[in-house]
């Protein structure tokens, strides 16, 4: 299968996420509130009219069970009077849901179809406590064999990952306890992340007991991203559109970030089929090394030297330390070279989640994807605050659905 | 200047120096938690760890006594941070001790919720008075990032921007800076609304008061449930120090009420003691009783009719239409709907009449944000960004109250509130 580059220009115009430290249910609201406050904000962020936007795709994974509501895309409609008659749709692709909308945006602006598009990923997770919402996240797997019965199944998958590196190559778990521990140091710089009044040290990592239990396999709570609720819209438009809104706000257009490539690759579904495809293979997860490699080729991109930042996604800390080789920072098994030369922090070669990721920022999982390409936008326009990666140029997007099974990478650049 | 590295907390057993040690020792300074008993100082760092969840903040605390350990750490501290009881004579008291055992240099902090700097460094050493700041955190501090900062009269500018700037960077904190004026920013227009409350419930039952000036109204929790967290005594502090030592145009709202008065002397303080305050929570049949103000006792029926207004703004913040939702409380007819609007549009008034060069705030930031961030409840300015200038000055006219400058010279078209954002937190439904 050739690797096609995108025939038309796909700019993201900005966007905004809620706060991803509250709670709303606490607050008492339907998951509706979540995607106006996202849509009004990206609109409000962005200046551009309701009635300029021509169509709509929701990721969400799991509106049915967490708040017993599916079909999130017609909410869009509500949100305000120009939007009545708006052809929208939601999309699921398990924790990739918010990439696998803005894909089918990206896909329908340069076919022509649309010149402006609202990408908006949203996940309400609070509505249910922490076993049953678990429960709810083994869908994402192959439930009968892999979560049915099992107390968090997802943590012991993302284990087994981890015993895979170690199998294979080795691994220690300081070098995941370093990663848990950047991930939340960059989070206190992010007024949107869930966890920046938290406390997290390197020491705390490493450490082992009732304030930091086991929760499967050799993932501890610190390894893990929270369940929180949350919506990341972004404003995605073509490049006649682009050019108009540059002048109308001011800006050149070589300024305002676009999709400069884009990968997207899916795996069996069951964890235990896709190390057994990638026995004696250097690469643990095959499929989404694919996906980085053909973001790459689209974008002309000879590797991650060319690349300012990544947010990658680190559901747990295993996963972001399979990033780490898998976009070719380190060879294959080296990932904790990275972690120990400090390549992967804020001021290093290639910061991985200035943001905080998964792990600080939080996980509203259908919001994730979206969350990641505003904040790689954010990053290229020189618009991410207090964790500003200086000058960064191209900043690349991992979104992952299941243990590793759909793989979705855009890179997002000024050029 | 000094960097800050070691932090003595001084009264480190209580809520507040428990807290404290815990923020600092997070981030990695060296912390001495210091209480009357060397146990007593380990419990507040027990009650510090499970405030972060971790053990391993341990190893950047010590404790010790007063006796014992005082004159050592302060001896070798950056910063000393005062959290004994809220009581001028007992501070002066820790003050004087402090001062004598300090190196030239050191920062003393007091996290005082509205005692007078003034007073408190009055006749000290020249160095002390340089040195001397108010960083009032709120409760629970690992919770709320909300904190005040205040100058006393004579404190170094450049020291207390630089420890502004640590509080903001190094703890998370989202800090202003307040005059020196009795209760500071926040428990100054906080406190105003909730003995308004307390002094309501007289008449309107406590029930009845919490549900109309309940959480949809923008904040995170009803106002007599409020105090009853904070407890009658510390709100009486808190209130008698407002209405002995300002004048104002809310000046009667700080009378605090007999009945609450009465209370205090029966040992009814709030959820810290078992006899309750407003309300009353029985472990054995797991009901809960609300006060009667007139006879001091506690019933479980006070059931009263629900209001359709205000049904209705539930619903409309349950789905996010904020805007729609304060639309309704305009519109809304009924005495009621009048109670309603004299509360929320008086606290906008009375907070937003606090700005300015001789008030205890010199901007609307610093009311916006410590009410915000402070009290999780929505920020004045927010209010009247939703309702909109015109709306909410036919509003205050229409109530007696006080136009604030910064309201009444507001361009049209143009918003109050720096915060565009996030501003659907403050509307619970409920």
């Amino acid at each position: 299968m050739a690797t096609r580059r995108s025939t038309q220009d796909v700019y993201i115009l900005g966007g905004y996420q809620t706060d991803f430290a509250r709670n709303w249910s606490k607050e008492s609201k339907h998951v509706v509130a979540l995607m106006r406050e996202a849509t009004l904000g990206a609109l409000e962020q962005t200046r551009v009219e309701p009635a300029e936007i021509e169509v709509a795709h929701v990721g969400n994974f799991a509106g049915e069970l967490y708040c017993m509501q599916g079909h999130l895309g017609a909410f869009v409609v509500d949100i305000d009077p120009a939007f009545r008659g708006l052809p929208t749709a939601r999309h699921e692709a398990a924790c990739a849901s918010g990439s696998i909308a803005a894909l089918a945006a990206e896909a329908e602006i340069e076919a022509g179809r649309y010149d402006v598009a609202l990408v908006l990923g949203v996940e309400q997770m609070k509505t249910v406590d922490s076993k049953r919402g678990g429960d709810f996240l083994g869908t994402a797997a192959w439930y009968e064999k892999e979560a049915k019965g099992v107390e968090f199944p997802f943590p012991k998958l993302f284990g087994k990952l981890g015993d895979e590196y170690d199998r294979r190559y080795g691994l220690k778990d300081e070098h995941l306890a370093r990663i848990s521990a950047i991930n939340y140091e960059n989070a206190k710089l992010n007024p949107n992340a869930q966890t920046r009044s938290w406390f997290m040290s390197y020491d705390h990592a490493c450490s082992t007991g009732q304030y930091n239990a086991k929760i499967g396999g050799r993932i501890k709570l610190t390894d893990c991203s929270q369940v929180t609720d949350g919506a990341a819209a972004i404003i995605l438009a073509s490049a006649e559109f682009a050019e108009r809104w540059a002048k109308r706000m001011g800006v050149a257009l070589d300024r305002i970030p676009k999709v400069l490539g884009w990968g997207h690759r899916t795996a069996p579904i069951e964890f235990s089929a896709k190390t057994a495809q990638s026995h004696g293979m250097q690469y643990v997860l095959p499929h989404t090394r694919k996906a980085i490699t053909d973001a790459y080729e689209r974008a002309g991109l000879s590797g991650p030297e060319q690349l300012s930042a990544i947010e990658t996604h680190d559901c747990f800390t295993t996963s972001e330390y399979m990033a780490i080789d898998h976009f070719g920072l380190t060879a294959p098994g080296e990932s904790w070279k990275a972690v120990e030369q400090g390549v992967i922090e804020i001021g290093g070669k290639c910061p991985i989640n200035p943001s905080g990721g998964l792990i600080g920022a939080g996980h509203p999982v259908g919001a994730t994807g979206t969350r990641q390409l505003l904040d790689a936008a954010l990053q290229v326009s020189g618009q991410a605050g207090d964790y500003q990666v200086d000058g960064a140029k191209r900043v690349a997007t991992l979104n992952i659905g299941g243990s590793g099974t759909t793989s979705v990478v855009h890179i997002v650049g000024t050029a | 200047m000094r960097d800050i590295r070691r932090v003595v907390v001084v009264g480190a057993n209580g809520t507040m120096g428990s807290g404290a040690g815990a923020l600092f020792a997070a981030r990695g300074f060296e912390v001495a938690m210091l209480a009357r008993t060397e146990d007593k100082a380990r419990e507040g760092l027990a009650r510090a760890k499970n405030a972060v969840r971790s053990d391993v903040i341990e190893s950047h605390m010590s404790c010790g006594s007063y006796d014992e350990a005082l004159d050592r750490e302060v001896a070798r501290a950056d910063l000393v941070l005062e959290a004994v009881a809220e009581d001028l004579p007992t501070k002066n008291r820790y003050f004087d001790a402090i001062d004598g055992a300090r190196r030239p240099g050191t920062v003393i902090a007091t996290v005082s919720s509205g005692l007078s700097m003034a007073q408190m460094s009055a006749g000290r050493s020249d160095d002390f008075q340089r040195h001397f700041m108010g960083i009032h955190l709120f409760n629970p501090p690992h919770v709320i990032v909300g904190t005040e900062l205040i100058s006393g009269p004579n404190t170094d500018r450049e020291l207390l921007q630089s420890i502004k700037s640590m509080l903001r960077k190094k703890l998370g904190r989202v800090v202003v800076e307040c005059r020196d004026m009795p209760a500071f920013a926040g428990n100054r227009i906080g406190f105003k609304v909730l003995n308004e409350c307390a002094q309501l419930a007289e008449k309107h039952g406590v029930a009845k008061v919490d549900y109309l000036i309940g959480p949809y109204t923008g904040r995170a929790m009803p106002p007599l449930a409020t105090i009853d967290l904070v407890g009658f005594d510390v709100h009486k502090a808190i209130v008698d120090n407002v209405y002995a030592n300002t004048r104002d145009e809310a000046h009667e709202a700080f009378a605090m009420p007999a009945y609450m008065s009465r209370l205090i002397a029966l040992g009814h303080l709030g959820n810290k003691t078992s006899s309750g305050g407003f309300y009353r929570a029985s472990k054995a049949d797991k009901t809960v009783s609300t006060l009667r103000p007139a006879s001091l006792d506690h019933a479980t029926d006070t059931a009263f009719d629900k209001v359709g207004f205000i049904e209705e703004m539930k619903l409309l913040h349950h789905v996010g239409r904020y805007a729609d939702a304060m639309e309704l409380l305009l519109a809304a007819h009924g005495p009621e709907a009048d109670l309603v609007r004299r509360v929320v549009f008086g606290y906008v008034s009375y907070a937003l009449s606090r700005v300015g060069p001789t008030e205890v705030a010199a901007d609307v930031t610093v009311v916006d944000q410590i009410m915000g961030w402070g009290f999780n409840w929505a920020p004045p300015s927010v209010l009247v960004d939703l309702c909109g200038r015109k709306q909410v000055v036919q509003a205050m006219n229409e109530l007696g109250l006080k136009v604030p400058a910064v309201v009444q010279d507001l361009p049209d078209g143009q918003k109050l509130s720096g915060q565009h954002s996030n501003i659907g937190r403050y509307f619970v439904a409920k």
